[in-house]
């Protein structure tokens, strides 16, 4: 293809969409911002950022597409974790084997979660989940000579050579799997998935063999989160308890609720905002904590869908005739050319009475 | 040792009740799930510690003043940051959550993260069946009781616990009824929260303040929840017993695998949960909506 | 054009529109119930019938302002309710409930988990009065005997035509002033439709003023003195059994009724 084209072609794509055009900006100044800034500590806020928002958008690829809302995710970033420090330091492989091995056993893991939940529906999974990574952090403490019990496995292998090294490794690999389970939802197994959360029972009903599907999901979430905790382990060069904790199984639930469910680029997106933020805040150690709750309390309260369908609802406005979205400074629909602007509703304008034909008395 | 597991069941058991019972009544009414509700429990102990050494109230006054203290901050939470998102479901787990870690974080600041206990509300020993037993045990394990054989009674014998109950089944009807159902929910997550303040509050003498003790309560409540079949309050009690029985029996057989108390209670969940999984006493109809 | 509400009329609902997003449910629609009568609403599926008692009963509006916010919040509605001469269409629906006007539901909807005699005493919720609640539940388990056998049965394990007495039973043991019944006879066998029927007048000669939505037009046309036929979100025809009847247009594309 010609570059000329490949560049219309784009331009059609991409800049046309206010939403599209700021991710892809977030992605050039995050690839380019090394060039012009390299403070370890940012950069080690910034991997940590990047790690933590695939396990964000693992959760979401879970409980927002299909519905499955797991209070429990932990214990997919917590096995990972543990396994890949494990292989590291007793059997010597490197971060590039143990980082996948950790995301097989998590595979295995969202079996072992997933058979179980099958049977259960909507509100008791999630209760349910909850469970999981507590059980396994009892394990934890009861063998602690393999685990070492509170304090973790320590001195892993880093993940890269460097600080820079790590931070490119962590911020492709969050592109990359984010772009994957994006790919995924948009799929032919990603309407099976919408399906389910919808009505399983008239899923199930169209032929669906729902719970292999169910099954898949956790599989499938549960090798994202894999990933995620073997960087996680690698990077900190630590797997302690504190990965199988509750509040690591809220923190994906908090980021991806906050930046907007069921789209992959919201959770990503809300990990952005709230992770750096919650180590911004360090400068009132005190306080940190409770202002970051206050601050997700309120911003939740007057932005209900989250962060990025509120963002979306500014920018860009959907087609009334073929539900394509616009930039809101479009007059007319970019694909159909129907008129836009603010649909009114045809209740709202003042109505003849005598019109509806013959009014009964 | 035999009465030791006993009691100690028999504590756990009542405190875990009073929690489950509370947080099924208001996921049931209100369509919540309240993952603040075990915050009320830990609020009720720190408001009594701060009547009694800062204010200087007796302990039964302090009690009753701290319960309705969480009352009125858990109605007015509900109303103002809650029922506003009522369908935003997801929103909803978040701002509870995050209200459960603005308690936390609150007691952290004012009382710093110490270990604080509270002063007994009664002293000495009474003998029960031959078995000489402190009187703080006997009198909280019979004020818990008394207060969820109270809550039953209001829920099934009241025209207050009919609403209640119906509101439960289906909002709009009952609302077509004549019944107020934003102030029947409102009413409901009174009951459930002083349930958990009131627990909070009869065990606060027993039990060690720390900001973090509402995390494991409420992973335990989840499981006593799900367990007992969600909504009803038979099954959360019966639950509540089996939990609290296999926690005891972990702790005192295995003295030194008292951590792993949580993770057998929550093994019991699971494998209970393979065999029934609407829980012990969940009821399904076909064709619900 | 606007004739003042007569004041004798019990129910007057006047250039009613309601708008669900951009579907338009309701078209100005106008219709009135006096006092004492049974009045039967009949027409096709999705005309609105559902939706006319939803908004007549405040639960339209209760659901737009509890999805506030939300997509399936944006919901329009115009024009006026009037009940015994006062506007209710800004009332909630419990409000509008204790004012004495009650909806028997479509689908029955029996407070599932509860016993069929809870179900009858949370219609009762109003009631203050013992006596005249003894009263009401003796002439509720007179008119449908089930219900006293099977006072302590979970109701939802009723069978179909047993949740549908107990959702009239239910609804009249709010000691209505006007019932507004939305498809009683749904999934009932021919005989117990007609008995159905039957109790429906009887409660009517009872003083009890009724709305009756139906799709058995004939059986509705032969019950009810007078009735209005909604298709595609708007009245189009409305007077008693025999002008409906008359009129051929009406009869052909509305009712599906046999010439006579
Ligand atoms: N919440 C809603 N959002 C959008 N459309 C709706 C909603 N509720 C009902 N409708 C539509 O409005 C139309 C009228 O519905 P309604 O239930 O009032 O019909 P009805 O006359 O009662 O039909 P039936 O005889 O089948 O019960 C239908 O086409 C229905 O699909
Ligand atoms: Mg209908």
């Amino acid at each position: 293809m010609n570059p000329r084209r490949l560049y219309r072609r784009f331009a059609s794509e991409v800049l046309v969409l206010p939403g599209r055009t700021t991710v892809l900006a977030v992605c050039l100044v995050l690839l380019i911002l090394p060039l012009f800034h390299r403070h370890p500590y940012t950069l080690r806020v910034l991997s940590l950022t990047f790690i933590f928002a695939i396990f964000a958008a693992s959760w979401d690829l879970l409980s927002g597409f299909v519905g499955q809302l797991s209070l429990g995710h932990a214990i997919f970033f917590g096995v990972a974790a543990y396994t890949s420090a494990l292989l590291n330091l007793q059997a010597g492989l490197p971060p590039l084997v143990t980082i996948p091995a950790g995301a097989l056993v998590a595979v295995l893991m969202g079996l072992v979660v997933g058979i179980p939940c099958l049977r259960l529906k909507g509100q008791y999974l999630s209760l349910a989940t909850m469970g999981f990574p507590i059980i396994l952090t009892g394990l934890v403490y009861l063998f602690s000579d393999l685990t070492g019990g509170e304090l973790g496995v320590s001195g892993l292998a880093r993940l890269g050579p460097t600080r820079l090294s790590e931070y490119y490794i962590a911020l492709v690999l969050v592109l990359g799997l984010g772009l994957i389970m994006w790919k995924i939802t948009d799929s032919k197994v990603g309407l099976v998935f919408h399906a389910i959360r919808e009505d399983e029972i008239t899923a199930r009903a169209s032929g669906i063999n729902t719970p292999l599907y169910k099954l898949l999901a956790f599989c499938l979430s549960g090798f994202f989160a894999g990933i995620s905790g073997g960087l996680y382990s690698h990077f900190m060069r630590v797997a302690g308890p504190s990965t199988l904790s509750v509040l690591t199984s809220f923190q994906p639930v908090i980021w991806t609720i906050f930046g907007g469910v069921a789209s992959i680029y919201g959770a990503i997106a809300g990990t952005f905002v709230l992770y750096p933020l919650m180590e911004f805040l360090r400068v009132a150690p005190e306080l940190r904590t409770l202002i970051f709750a206050a601050l997700v309390v309120l911003v939740l309260r007057f932005m209900p869908e989250g962060l990025t369908p509120w963002f979306i609802d500014r920018v860009e406005s959907e087609c009334p005739r073929c539900k394509e979205h616009n930039a809101v400074t479009r007059r007319t629909c970019r694909v159909c050319g129907a008129p836009l602007g603010r649909p009114s509703a045809p209740g709202a304008g003042p109505f003849q009475p005598g019109k509806g034909g013959r009014v009964a008395g | 040792m035999l009465t030791d597991i006993l009691i100690t069941t028999l504590i756990n058991a009542s405190v875990y009740a009073m929690l489950a019972t509370g947080f099924s009544l208001i996921f049931g009414v209100a369509r919540i799930i309240n993952l603040a509700h075990t915050a009320f429990y830990m609020l009720a102990g720190y408001f009594i510690f701060s009547f009694t050494t800062v204010l200087g109230l007796g302990l039964l006054p302090a009690m009753l003043l701290s319960i309705a203290l969480v009352v009125v901050i858990a109605v007015l939470s509900y109303r103002i940051l809650i029922d506003p998102m009522r369908e935003h479901e997801a929103a909803v787990l978040i701002i509870t959550v995050a209200l459960a870690m603005v308690f936390q974080e609150l007691m952290l600041v004012f009382y710093g993260g110490h270990f604080r206990s509270v002063p007994q509300l009664v002293s000495g020993y009474v003998t029960v069946l031959g078995v000489r037993v402190s009187s703080q045990y006997v009198v909280t394990i019979g004020a818990l009781v008394a207060i969820l054989a109270a809550v039953w009674l209001v829920l099934m014998k009241t025209r207050l616990g009919l609403a209640i109950r119906a509101t439960a089944q289906d909002r709009e009807i009952a609302n077509v009824m004549g019944m107020d159902v934003s102030l029947i929910s409102t009413v409901t997550m009174a009951i459930a929260s002083a349930q958990a303040a009131a627990a909070g509050a009869l065990v606060a003498p027993l039990f060690i303040l720390e900001p973090r003790m509402w995390l494991y309560p409420l992973t335990i409540v989840l499981a006593i929840v799900v367990l007992g079949g969600i909504g009803s309050l038979k099954g959360s009690i019966i639950a509540s017993a089996i939990i609290a029985l296999s926690e005891t029996l972990v702790t005192f057989l295995l003295p030194s695998g008292a951590f792993l108390k949580g993770a057998f209670s929550l093994g019991v969940m699971i494998v209970v949960l393979l065999i029934r999984p609407e829980g012990l006493f969940g009821v399904s109809f076909e064709g619900e909506r | 054009m606007v004739t003042p509400p007569e004041a004798s009329n019990l129910l007057e609902v006047r250039g009613l529109t309601v708008c669900y997003d951009t579907a338009m449910l309701l078209n100005n629609v106008s219709l009135s119930v006096g006092r004492g009568e049974l009045v039967g609403l009949v027409g096709p599926n999705g005309a609105g019938k559902t939706t006319l008692l939803r908004t007549v009963a405040g639960l339209v509006r209760w659901e737009k302002q509890s999805k506030q916010g939300t997509r399936a919040g944006n919901i329009t509605i115009a024009g006026e309710v009037r009940f015994d001469g006062e506007r209710i269409d800004s009332l909630p629906p419990h409000v509008i409930a204790r004012r004495g006007l009650v909806l028997c539901p479509e689908r029955r909807r029996p407070f599932t988990e509860l016993t069929v005699a809870d179900n009858l005493m949370a219609g009762a919720y109003l009631q203050k009065d013992r006596r005249a609640l003894r009263e009401t539940l003796d002439m509720v388990h007179q008119m449908f005997p089930v219900l006293k056998q099977r006072a302590r049965q979970i109701s939802g394990t009723l069978s179909g035509g047993e949740q549908q007495m107990l959702a009239i039973g239910r609804a009249l043991m709010t000691r209505p002033r006007l019932l507004c019944v939305d498809e009683p006879s749904t999934g009932l066998s021919p005989l117990v439709k007609k008995e159905l029927f039957a109790k429906i007048s009887e409660i009517n000669r009872r003083g009890i003023t009724v709305l009756l939505v139906e799709q058995d037009t004939a059986l509705t046309l032969s019950v009810c003195a007078r009735s209005y036929v909604l298709s595609h979100s708007r009245i189009v025809a409305s007077g008693a059994r025999q002008d409906l009847l008359a009129d051929q247009t009406v009869h052909r594309s509305y009712l599906g009724l046999q010439s006579p």
